[in-house]
């Protein structure tokens, strides 16, 4: 949830409460003490804290602002330019929240050698030491939902270039895909979002401009340590390095791997169905084996009946004549 | 038209000039009067990307027709190795080119020998050079993804014949389906024969 600011409605509700209540004496005297008892050094610390306080407070909102541009997903209506300056603008805000709470820190540390006042120079100095955490930490809260937002920003981007390809994508586009894909130099928004805890030297030697993004938690430094948690935090935004170029690649030869394997699966179903086929075949053709050869054992059998028949149609016949010719010797 | 113009390998410390180590070119494109000015430049390109280029980062210059890739690998060694290639080399083989390159030298050549360049003999930078002018073919990964996409053509190849393969095997079972009814009609016809006609 961005940042609301909601000090006008405070200062009503403060200004509502002392008009109730009965006691206006006490507010006189109550504003002279605050007037005299803080020296000029405390209000010092206290309006530096209040500064820092601020800042944060307006580059919340900017980051806002930034989460809500980043999680567009249109593929055209993309704004770009307005997202870098953002981005810039952001960083180079907590860059310098990060200074100015380092010379706060620095400032603390210089009052407590100059020796304070024994009980309540004590309480001043813990107070002073769990304000600074305490504005470490919402940095460190900003800066991290920075980095969550910047990696929002890279997903949809390579989504949105995916979709794109899908519109674009042709079979020649296809062929060339892998020495094309090494050749994608576009300078992108993508941000190494890996929120390693090192130190501020740690910068990624990849290509020629990256900044390194690092995170050390405020939370470290308890507030009663010393030089604790110091945090810095630096953005990287990164192009295309030879190392994602490279992991691309493979990631390409990997996927071309898979789709042979699913080809081979394919090409091995379509060869077992085939066999179911093939044995249909085979049976139909023992069928016919079978049927021809019966048929002809029945032709032979008739053959042969019929030539054997021929001796008794003969003795037939002969006998039919036999009495043909007895008939007309009679008559 | 991917070519590869010339490979070097630099000396660079962070602070100081760097000097050329080993060097190797393919000219053969221009003709003989141009050829010296042409070395001339590829060396002073070279030379002037390494020295803006930081340890240990990689960097692309294009200059007209020309792109020089630069690593600038720093270590013990402070060697950096430039390739100059025209626009269409993919970018990165001409890195891995330059990696191996690198872990070659280093290998090969001892370092006493940096500081005096003109005894370092590294012949296999020309092997480099020749081999490399088919990206395609020379870098491992790229070799890998167009078998890939060779065999895959030949996969699909066949799978076309054994869809057309399916249809005459279906044609056959058809045509085996007919014969077999046929050759029943025949038997029962024959039997019929032998059973209704019996002659005395």
């Amino acid at each position: 949830m961005p940042v609301q600011d909601r000090t006008n409605e405070f200062m009503a509700c403060v200004d509502s409460i002392i008009s109730r209540s009965s006691i206006p004496s006490r507010r006189d005297a109550k504003q002279k003490l605050l007037q005299n008892g803080k020296s000029t050094t405390k209000s010092e610390f206290s309006r530096m804290a209040s500064g820092i306080g601020k800042d944060i407070s307006s580059t919340n909102i900017k980051l806002g602002k930034l989460s809500q541009l980043a999680k567009r997903k249109t593929l055209f209506d993309d704004r770009p330019v307005e997202i870098s300056e953002l981005t810039f603008i952001i960083k180079q805000d907590l860059a310098s929240l990060n200074k100015q709470i380092a010379t706060l820190q620095a400032y603390v540390k210089q009052k407590k050698a100059n020796g304070s006042k024994l009980e309540d120079g004590k309480q001043i100095d813990e107070h002073n030491k769990n304000v600074v955490t305490l504005l470490q930490s919402k940095l460190a809260d900003t800066s991290v939902a920075f980095q969550e937002v910047l990696e929002v920003r890279t997903q949809n981007m390579k989504e949105s270039k995916d979709r794109t390809e899908q519109f674009m994508y042709t079979t020649s586009s296809a062929a060339s895909q892998p020495p094309s894909s090494s050749v994608l130099f576009n300078p992108r928004g993508d941000p190494m979002g890996d929120g390693s805890p090192s130190r501020y030297d740690s910068k990624r030697h990849k290509n020629g401009d990256m900044l390194a993004l690092n995170l050390e938690a405020a939370e470290e430094g308890s507030g009663s340590q010393n030089g604790g948690a110091f945090m810095q935090m630096q953005m990287i935004e990164q192009q295309d390095s030879y190392i994602q170029s490279r992991s691309t690649a493979i990631e390409s030869i990997e996927s071309t791997i898979a789709e042979l394997g699913q080809i081979f699966m394919q090409l091995a179903n379509m060869v077992a169905e085939q066999g179911e086929t093939v044995q249909r075949i085979d049976a139909d053709s023992h069928d016919i084996a079978a049927n021809v050869s019966g048929a002809q054992r029945e032709l032979l059998k008739y053959y042969a009946s019929i030539s054997s028949n021929r001796w008794l149609m003969l003795k037939i016949f002969g006998v039919l004549i036999v009495c043909f010719l007895v008939f007309i010797l009679v008559s | 038209m991917v070519k590869i113009y010339s490979i070097s390998v630099v000396l660079a410390p962070p602070s100081e000039s760097c000097t050329v180590l080993a060097t190797a070119s393919d000219l053969s494109q221009y003709s003989f009067y141009q050829k010296g000015s042409v070395a001339e430049f590829m060396s002073f390109f070279s030379r002037t990307v390494v020295d803006r280029t930081p340890q240990g980062q990689r960097q692309s210059v294009q200059e007209n027709n020309y792109t020089a890739h630069a690593y600038n690998r720093g270590g013990a060694e402070q060697l950096a190795a430039v390739i100059i290639t025209d626009k269409d080399y993919p970018v990165r083989p001409a890195f891995s080119l330059l990696t191996k390159v690198l872990d070659e030298f280093i290998a090969k050549i001892p370092q006493s020998s940096f500081l005096n360049p003109s005894s370092i003999s590294f012949p296999e930078i020309q092997i480099y050079v020749s081999k490399y002018q088919d990206p395609a073919q020379a870098d491992t990964i790229m070799r890998v993804q167009q078998e890939l996409d060779e065999t895959k053509i030949v996969l699909h190849k066949t799978i076309e014949s054994v869809l057309e393969r399916g249809e005459k095997l279906e044609n056959l079972v058809d045509r085996s389906n007919a014969l077999s009814a046929q050759s029943k009609m025949f038997y029962k016809t024959a039997k019929k024969q032998n059973d209704c006609c019996v002659v005395m």
